[in-house]
């Protein structure tokens, strides 16, 4: 990501999440919207901004989208919590470029932020984790295709 | 009337080359069979969602008193276990592990290989160690110390090529695992040595 080196098993990561793909996904009934795509891909995002929206998506999915994510399937929350302690770990990286200025933020990934945290907050909370979770693997995909 | 269960005592992890499993102590009741269940609490759960605790369906009212928490321990970040006796509706209090256990505290051991000379050529064979693991092989001409090179081998799927020998000449090879995820190695294996076949062929 730049100036910002961050190791974080994507096998690992993909993996977890691929196990519990479909068990989510079927619990997102509104199909006609995107939390991460909607307006733009991030694929549009600056390449001098990719370092900062990670570390933003990050913490969106630490601090909001994980914990009202707990099901009654022990599975499941077990995937989760490997997901979610992996980004933990990887968003303590992230946070140390930022203090250390190589993980800067521009205007595009501030605006790229502001609407993802505008389409989350416009469903209610269930609803908007559980559908950000299931569009993980489109955060995965643009993580490994700007590596 | 209702047994007293005691907390399972002795809880401690083994973990080796990032295989991770909890062990603890039986409880001892006479003429009954105790069973036990496990729960882990990796840092996020501690810090983001209310200290709470995760059951592993493997290790639930298990009679056994080890549990393989490899699967859970999946990310580079300060877990806790817990254990706790169940007999019938009778539960005892959890005995939790004293501090955290991280998976960058794995024991690492060196790989094992196989170095063999099949002509002029060079070729190991690492031993599989897991998903997790890459190898960071050396190899020499005996004599030329100063002039190692290394090969990164991160699948272990077939025999590595290493090099093509000079004719009579000896070399040698060692390697250590490397965990990325980790971001540590293990010690070097032994070092192991061949020699090519003399070439005795004459070209007329």
């Amino acid at each position: 990501l730049g100036a910002c080196r961050v190791s974080m098993s994507m096998t690992e990561v993909r993996a977890g999440f691929t196990a519990i793909k479909a068990n989510i996904q079927s619990r997102d009934p509104i199909r006609t919207l995107s939390i991460l795509s909607h307006p733009h891909s991030l694929h549009k995002v600056k390449s001098s901004d990719r370092c900062c929206i990670t570390h933003q998506l990050f913490t969106f999915y630490v601090d909001k989208v994980f914990k009202h994510c707990r099901t009654e399937d022990s599975f499941v929350n077990r995937k989760i919590s490997s997901i979610a302690n992996s980004f933990l770990s990887a968003r303590r990286k992230l946070g140390q470029c930022h203090e250390q200025n190589k993980c800067v933020c521009g205007e595009e990934s501030t605006e790229k932020f502001k609407q993802i945290l505008a389409n989350y907050e416009g469903l209610n909370v269930t609803s908007a984790a559980m559908k950000s979770l299931g569009e993980l693997d489109i955060l995965l995909d643009w993580m490994e295709k700007s590596r | 009337g209702d047994v007293l269960l005691p907390a399972p005592q002795s809880i401690s992890i083994l973990s080796t080359n990032m295989k991770h499993f909890l062990t603890w102590s039986p409880v001892i009741v006479q003429g009954a069979t105790v069973r036990y269940s496990v729960e882990f609490q990796g840092e996020y759960e501690r810090e983001y969602a209310n200290g709470s605790w995760i059951p592993i369906s493997e290790c639930s009212l298990t009679t056994a008193t080890v549990c393989n928490i490899t699967e859970d321990i999946s990310a580079t970040v300060a877990y806790k276990l817990r254990v706790r006796a169940e007999l019938g509706a009778t539960r005892s209090p959890w005995g939790t592990t004293k501090g955290f256990f991280s998976r960058a505290m794995t024991s690492l051991t060196p790989p094992v290989l196989r170095v063999v000379a099949d002509g002029h050529h060079v070729l190991v064979e690492l031993a599989d160690m897991g998903p997790s693991f890459q190898f960071h092989v050396l190899y020499w001409k005996k004599g030329q110390e100063s002039r190692v090179q290394q090969k990164v081998v991160k699948e272990v799927s077939s025999v590595v090529h290493l090099d093509t020998m000079e004719a009579g000449a000896e070399y040698c090879v060692k390697a250590r695992a490397h965990v990325e995820a980790i971001n540590r190695s293990s010690s070097f294996s032994p070092t192991q040595c061949v020699r090519a076949q003399g070439d005795t062929s004459v070209w007329l």
